[in-house]
């Protein structure tokens, strides 16, 4: 039997290295991927973590990997490139399949270069998004907002909406990790107490989907059971209507979302806002976006 | 349960077991990189050396306790003992005589202590199973790639690993003579001098000491009444002491224990005691004397050795030995990636060593391990009901000393609350027992298959079968070793799918920062002249000793963030991934400019500030 065993485990590293992607291989995957990309496509790797291909793809190209990206919906990309390399050992290939395609249809054949496959999908979950506010924070009014209505101004240095008080007082997009999801989004560390850390956009599209998502960042959620929760949300700013409000829990890590449709009329000018009891360590990061229907424009 | 003296040519294969692991531990070392806990040793190492030479220049002062904590105080949270020997031999063979670049001037002790393993474990497989279940033991430890790390390694894994099985050797060796009960005291007062792990050597020895002191006096009553005075003085003191414990309250217990005290007479009527009642037993029934003397020999002279190794408890041994037992009772948890969870505080599964184990100990090496374990304890328990008694062959005491030992350290770090971060080190002075046991196990298939063999070619040595054979498991653990090298904590084995398959699996491949020695050259090739440069995860102790062992260039510059930093070295660690997006976020880029990809994983990424 341990004859056996030793047999196997030289087989096993007798095809271990033909199982393996070469630089040409990553090569010919960069050239197919700079001939063919559009706009608005991104490159997901399986298994999550190959990221050795960061060093080869084109760099307008986002790259996802992430322990759970499988799952992951990616609204934001009409079409997605898988970059797979199934022939590693224990890749779980089915596991990822049950994940990642339903909603997906493939595009053609698969490019093979060497062990890696380039296989172009569309995207299903995708859904245009009409406003982000990550993006559009330059032009943001920040202030921190007291109970009885005192705001405090945090003027735009050409960066980042600096408010007084901690060095955290700030607001300016950032990366993020959400429980090993990178995310670039609005850093909103609350000010602490009743008072309300607040971004104030105009223009923000009716008569569509209006999502906020955010949560605490790295591992600030954890081992911290004595921290309050952290509230976020977004409020009508000329009706004073909530429109979104969510909760994030100290202890939970990931991502929180809400997520409502707002009725047709005009663009509206919305408050986001964020706001914690306790002031340590509430590394809040958030993004509000005005989503498209599914599939729209895909 | 009978030690029994090596024989010559045993001895002399022990001996060419050590020398050939220490040149090969020699002359492997300059490619391993300096593990977080090394800075710090190689500074504390430095510090006493430099205490050693201010006893012999100024003594008085030396000796004064401000003048200890001054030398002393660094790193205290560890026994002295392999830092004394890593700091007098960079003094020797560094400083002094220019033979060695400092980092293996330090490590070379460990080095030394590492190498005892294959030769210690040779004497006691030998003795136990053969010279054949000895030397695949011996031999098939150096392969194991984690252990091959940590034997590099100026820290105190291995070193406590080699003790725990000296002194479990001595312990043998005690049954059979009394000049080793002495130098198992010796050796257990070594070992807790070199980690805190040898702290519960008495509880997996001492049951054996007493089973064979059970045995040895059934037959002569006084020797029972002797081994009855010796189990007795030796409850008697731990009631006394439990008594002042409970009656002074744990810091007054602690202020109280002074030189002049209840506490110290107690220790004291103790060493009299056991002198006492041995003298007695030794008169009355040498082999109960004998089986019992270790057990003296380790509570006497191992805190005496203790005492007298760490001149930082001269002054004030009890507060600070309260302490150093303190600090290790409540360490802090690191976060640990292990089957898809991040774990970050307890309780951790029950399970997380074995299977640790079985992934990262080649899988050809591990499935003869668990076999051999397996025949000892199925032929234990089947010896028990009188139905299946005569189905097997009752295991000895000492198969069943090496049983045990194959399973204790497993055992302890397996509690749930015991911290999980670190991985196989911590548990490592069960791997020579587990080696043991599998040269059991192949040398019975080996036995079995020349049996049969010989009905042909009753001429067929057993050599025939066994060299082959052992050649055939260790070419898959030499294979896995060469692909990994240097990078041991990101070995994997066959059964995880190796590296790439750990990976998929969730499993942490790295916690030390030493893989940063894999993207050095491309930094010191690439970095302009003074760049800043944030090695993630690497202690400026370490950045320090990289620029001073030729390793890093001596102009570039230590950053401690990427805001400050030209340069990137990230070390990938689920738990740190937020690490890697504060450099998107500094350098604007999420495109690595090199890294160090182990079968696609990957171990560390760089960034180049665009």
């Amino acid at each position: 039997m341990f004859v056996l065993v030793a047999l196997l485990c030289l087989l096993f590293y007798a095809r271990l290295p033909g199982r393996l992607p070469s630089a040409a291989d990553y090569g010919a995957v960069s050239e197919r991927l700079k001939a063919e990309q559009r706009p608005g496509d991104v490159v997901l790797l399986f298994p999550w973590w190959t990221e050795r291909a960061r060093l080869y793809l084109p760099p307008e190209v986002p790259v996802v990997g992430y322990f759970g990206s499988d799952r992951d919906n990616l609204t934001a990309h009409p079409r997605i490139w898988v970059l797979g390399q199934p022939q590693l050992p224990g890749t779980g290939e089915e596991g990822f399949r049950k994940a990642f395609l339903p909603g997906r249809t493939t595009v053609g054949q698969p490019f093979q270069a060497g062990n890696l496959t380039l296989t172009l999908y569309t995207n299903g979950r995708y859904r245009p998004h009409r406003f982000v506010a990550s993006e559009a924070y330059a032009r943001a009014r920040v202030y921190v907002e007291s109970p009885d209505g005192t705001r405090r101004p945090c003027p735009f240095d050409g960066r980042a909406h600096r408010c007084q008080g901690p060095s955290h007082l700030y607001v300016a997009p950032e990366w993020h990790e959400l429980y090993y999801e990178p995310r670039r989004c609005l850093w909103m560390h609350p000010p602490g107490g009743p008072d309300r850390l607040v971004v104030e956009l105009d223009g923000v599209p009716s008569g569509m989907g209006l999502r906020l998502e955010g949560g605490i960042t790295f591992e600030n959620t954890f081992n911290r059971s004595h921290l309050s929760n952290i509230h976020m949300g977004v409020d009508d700013a000329k009706s004073g209507e909530r429109l979104l409000d969510v909760v994030v829990p100290q202890g939970v890590p990931g991502v929180q979302k809400a997520e409502r449709s707002l009725p047709p009329g005009e663009p509206r000018t919305v408050k986001i806002w964020s706001q914690a009891t306790n002031p340590e360590l509430r590394h809040l990061c958030l993004d509000v976006v005005a989503l498209g229907a599914p599939g729209e424009g895909a | 349960m009978g030690g029994r003296p090596a024989t010559r040519e045993e001895r002399l294969i022990a001996v060419g077991l050590w020398a050939l692991a220490f040149i090969a531990f020699l002359l492997v070392e300059r490619a391993v990189g300096f593990v977080r806990d090394e800075g710090i040793y190689f500074t504390a190492a430095e510090s006493y050396a430099g205490w050693f030479r201010r006893l012999f220049t100024q003594p008085m002062t030396a000796l004064k306790d401000a003048a200890i904590v001054g030398a002393w105080d660094v790193n205290h949270e560890h026994p002295a003992l392999m830092k004394e020997l890593f700091g007098l031999s960079h003094l020797l063979f560094h400083q002094t005589l220019g033979w060695l670049r400092p980092a293996t001037a330090f490590r070379l002790p460990a080095l030394a202590m590492a190498a005892l393993v294959p030769a210690l474990t040779f004497l006691l497989g030998s003795a136990v199973f053969g010279r054949a279940a000895g030397l695949f033991a011996a031999l098939s430890f150096l392969l194991v790639p984690r252990h091959l790390f940590n034997a590099e390694l100026a820290c105190f894994d291995m070193p406590v690993a080699a003790m725990w099985l000296l002194v479990v050797y001595t312990f043998w060796r005690a049954m059979e003579s009394r000049r080793w009960g002495l130098v198992c005291g010796v050796a257990f007062g070594l070992a807790i001098c070199t980690k805190h792990n040898a702290l519960f050597l008495p509880f997996v020895l001492v049951p054996f000491a007493l089973w064979r002191a059970w045995q040895e006096s059934k037959a002569v009553p006084a020797a029972r009444d002797g081994a009855w005075r010796f189990v007795g003085l030796f409850a008697a003191v731990t009631v006394l002491y439990l008594l002042l414990f409970v009656a002074l309250g744990p810091a007054g217990f602690q202020r109280k224990f002074i030189l002049l005290s209840p506490h110290t007479l107690l220790f004291v009527g103790l060493a009299v005691g056991t002198f006492w009642v041995l003298r007695e037993l030794y008169r009355v029934h040498e082999p109960t004397a004998r089986a019992l003397l270790p057990v003296a020999t380790m509570a006497v002279l191992g805190p005496i050795l203790f005492y007298l190794h760490w001149p930082y408890l001269w002054h004030h041994p009890v507060e600070r030995v309260a302490w150093y037992l303190t600090f290790h009772a409540r360490h802090d948890h690191y976060a640990w990636f292990y089957l898809g969870d991040l774990m970050r505080s307890p309780p951790f599964p029950l399970g997380y060593v074995v299977m640790k184990t079985a992934l990262t100990v080649p899988t050809s090496l591990f499935v003869p391990m668990v076999l051999g374990w397996l025949t000892v304890v199925g032929r234990a328990l089947l010896s028990l009901p009188p139905r299946t008694r005569e189905w097997v062959r009752r295991p000895s005491i000492t198969e069943l000393l090496v049983g045990v030992n194959a399973v204790a350290s497993i055992a302890i770090i397996s509690h749930p609350r015991v911290p999980h971060f670190g991985g196989v080190k911590h548990w490592l002075p069960s791997m020579p027992f587990l080696g043991i046991l599998a040269g059991m196990a192949v040398v019975s298939g080996c036995a079995a298959l020349v049996e049969q063999l010989r009905a042909r070619r009753p001429t067929l040595p057993f050599a025939a079968v066994a060299v082959p054979v052992f050649a055939l498991l260790m070419a898959p653990a030499l294979l896995g070793l060469v692909r990994v090298w240097p990078y041991g904590t990101a070995f994997y084995s066959e059964l995880a799918g190796g590296v790439p398959g750990a990976a998929s699996l969730g499993m942490q491949r790295q916690f030390w920062s030493s893989h940063v020695t894999g993207v050095l050259p491309w930094i010191n090739e690439h970095a302009k002249p003074h760049a800043r440069v944030y090695l993630h995860e690497v202690t400026g102790y370490s950045f320090q000793h990289y620029q001073d062992n030729g390793m890093l260039r001596r102009d570039l510059q230590a950053a401690w963030s990427p805001s400050d930093a030209d340069i990137v070295a990230y070390q990938y660690h689920q738990e740190f991934r937020e690490h890697e997006l504060n450099v998107w976020q500094a350098f604007g880029t999420r495109t690595p400019a090199t890294g160090l990809y182990l079968d696609e994983t990957p171990q560390i990424v760089v960034y180049q500030r665009p």
